[in-house]
């Protein structure tokens, strides 16, 4: 029972963190991107390429990490510089497809289909992480840094840089900000920081391949954030712990048979999306009435 | 011959696609609605043709119309049930975005629970392929698509050009606030703009049934494909649409001769980034930079 919760708990802090950085991106910059399991998985095979090719050393894996993935992140900004909205919408599907794509051809560093295995367990000042015990402290440690870093970035000069953008792009280079570089660096942002959840669950499974990286990911991170509230820090925690237990609560209703289990899942996601954004389109946590351009 | 036998394959694909992109710009470019359960109703049409058709046995006039209905119905009542109760209060493009996408998502899964998750063909005479010459199969069926394709493109521009109900439609995706003031009532344009948007990929999600097969899991595919294709060709354009829906089915085909199947989702997208970087306003048309 006692690794059960610490299981939860480490599942749950990767996905809050990937629910929050995909939040920075969707609720503060208004940029909606449907490519946020490409950049854990970006992250995810990084830490492991680094872990079994060159070091096992956290710090490196995780960095090395951060920097392929925010770089990558560049790529997606491209496009996202010159429109907005619905364009962007489709362009970050286009860049997911591709991404899945290339996670399952790309045979000589991914692994193709089977994934990379047997990833070792990282180190950190000669300290190892190989229970889960440990990876609970770690992964809860890395969900607190995110969130402190995320928070401080929302609450300065940046956060209100990107809030201006989302709210008004013209009015705020009329003001004098520099939009295309906010909006680059915000993405890189988020990608990079998704890209320590990608690392986390790359040592925490020992074990990756293209199915966690899937559109189904970038959806469930998307209803996450959706169902948490965009555009407040708390809403997307709120978010990935509510998606995360409705497997758990499903499986002690009886009527329900396991095969279908997955499509039942589904579904109530799929209607919590619809009903939520009809009577209440700022979340669960966020305000009735926020306003939100787009 | 390869080549020959990949542009015939890819002209039958991009008619549907042409199809498919037309119902979803209409939409588009009519309401301002991002209707991404679109593909939904693809799915939704295809396996409401292949309950009536196949297993039924209703015959093929009354299983078209049965698709038919189910699809104009989805699309008309979403739009009641749930954009337009959005719209009441905000309305912002990521709001009606998500609760689209979510139904889209629980119509998927619900078509996964009552037919399975594997692929159904309706069979029938036409789909058979047959060799025309050395080396190029051909079914009917490809020939039928392009002549569903062509007559309700026909249809449709008779439509846009020649009725009031045309007209009007395409004055509200121009002005929408002159609609109402020379006293036609928006709400019931948009009600047509999704029934006609809705039935459209009726005729596309019967020709995939019975050449391909279709399963529960399609309808994010064509939801791309639909979503590209309108940008491609530039938002509110059906035209262009269609072009690029052609365009689409042709890429999809003909990149098989130089990769490998599984890249040719990859190669419709980077059609799209390209389109999206160096031509953001598509083949006709204007973007939308807010």
């Amino acid at each position: 029972m006692l690794a059960y919760i610490q299981n939860i708990i480490v599942l749950f802090s990767i996905n809050a963190i990937l629910a929050l950085t995909l939040n920075f991106i969707m609720g503060y910059a208004g940029i909606f991107s449907l490519a946020h399991a490409i950049f854990f998985g970006v992250g995810a095979y990084t830490a492991a390429y680094m872990a079994l090719n060159v070091t096992d050393s956290l710090l490196i894996c995780m960095l090395a990490a951060m920097v392929v993935s925010a770089l990558l992140s560049v790529v997606l900004a491209l496009p996202a510089l010159r429109v907005r909205g619905e364009y962007f919408v489709a362009a970050s599907l286009g860049l997911q497809i591709i991404g899945v794509t290339i996670f399952s051809e790309w045979k000589s560093v991914t692994g193709g289909l089977g994934g990379m295995i047997g990833i070792p367990p990282p180190v950190l000042f000669g300290y190892t992480f190989s229970s889960t015990g440990q990876f609970v402290g770690l992964s809860l440690a890395v969900l607190l840094g995110v969130l402190v870093i995320l928070a401080l970035l929302v609450r300065g000069s940046f956060g209100r840089s990107l809030m201006a953008i989302r709210d008004s792009e013209s009015a705020a280079q009329a003001y004098g900000k520099y939009v295309n570089a906010v909006k680059t660096l915000s993405v890189a942002v988020s990608a990079g920081l998704a890209a320590l959840a990608g690392g986390l669950y790359a040592f925490y499974m020992s074990f990756v391949n293209v199915e966690a990286f899937t559109l189904n990911m970038s959806i469930l991170l998307m209803a996450m954030v959706i169902i948490g509230g965009t555009g407040t820090l708390l809403g997307p925690i709120v978010g990935a712990a509510i998606v995360m237990a409705l497997p758990a609560a499903l499986t002690y209703l009886p009527f329900i048979p396991s095969s279908e289990l997955g499509t039942i899942q589904q579904i109530i996601y799929g209607l919590a999306m619809v009903i939520l954004m009809m009577f209440r389109p700022g979340g669960l946590v966020g305000g009735r009435g926020k306003e939100k351009s787009a | 011959m390869l080549y020959l036998q990949l542009l015939i394959n890819g002209i039958q694909t991009g008619a549907m696609y042409a199809l498919i992109a037309a119902g979803f710009s209409l939409i588009f470019g009519m309401t301002r609605v991002f209707h991404a359960a679109h593909g939904a109703t693809f799915t939704l049409a295809g396996f409401v043709f292949y309950e009536c058709y196949s297993l039924l046995q209703w015959g093929l006039l009354p299983a078209l119309l049965a698709a038919a209905i189910a699809s104009g119905l989805f699309g008309v009542l979403l739009n009641r049930w749930v954009y337009v109760v959005i719209q009441r209060h905000e309305g912002s493009f990521f709001t009606v975005f998500a609760a689209s996408f979510g139904a889209a998502i629980v119509v998927e899964n619900l078509v996964a629970i009552v037919f399975g998750k594997g692929l159904v063909t309706v069979s029938s005479d036409w789909s058979r392929s047959v060799e025309m010459i050395p080396g190029l199969f051909v079914a009917p069926m490809a020939l039928v698509a392009v002549v569903v394709a062509v007559v309700c493109f026909a249809v449709l521009h008779y439509v846009f050009t020649h009725t009031n109900l045309g007209v009007a439609l395409r004055a509200l995706g121009e002005n929408p606030t002159l609609v109402d003031v020379y006293g036609l009532n928006q709400k019931t344009l948009a009600k047509y703009a999704f029934l006609i948007g809705s039935v459209l990929v009726v005729p596309a999600a019967v020709l995939t049934a019975m050449t391909s097969g279709i399963s529960a899991s399609m309808g994010h595919h064509i939801m791309m494909i639909s979503i590209a294709a309108t940008i491609v060709g530039g938002v509110g354009s059906l035209r262009g649409a269609a072009m690029a829906g052609l365009l689409f089915g042709l890429a999809e085909n003909l990149c098989l001769a130089f990769v490998q199947p599984q890249w040719s989702e990859a190669v419709t997208f980077v059609i799209l980034f390209l389109f999206i970087v160096f031509r953001p306003g598509g083949f006709y048309g204007r973007a939308i930079v807010s």
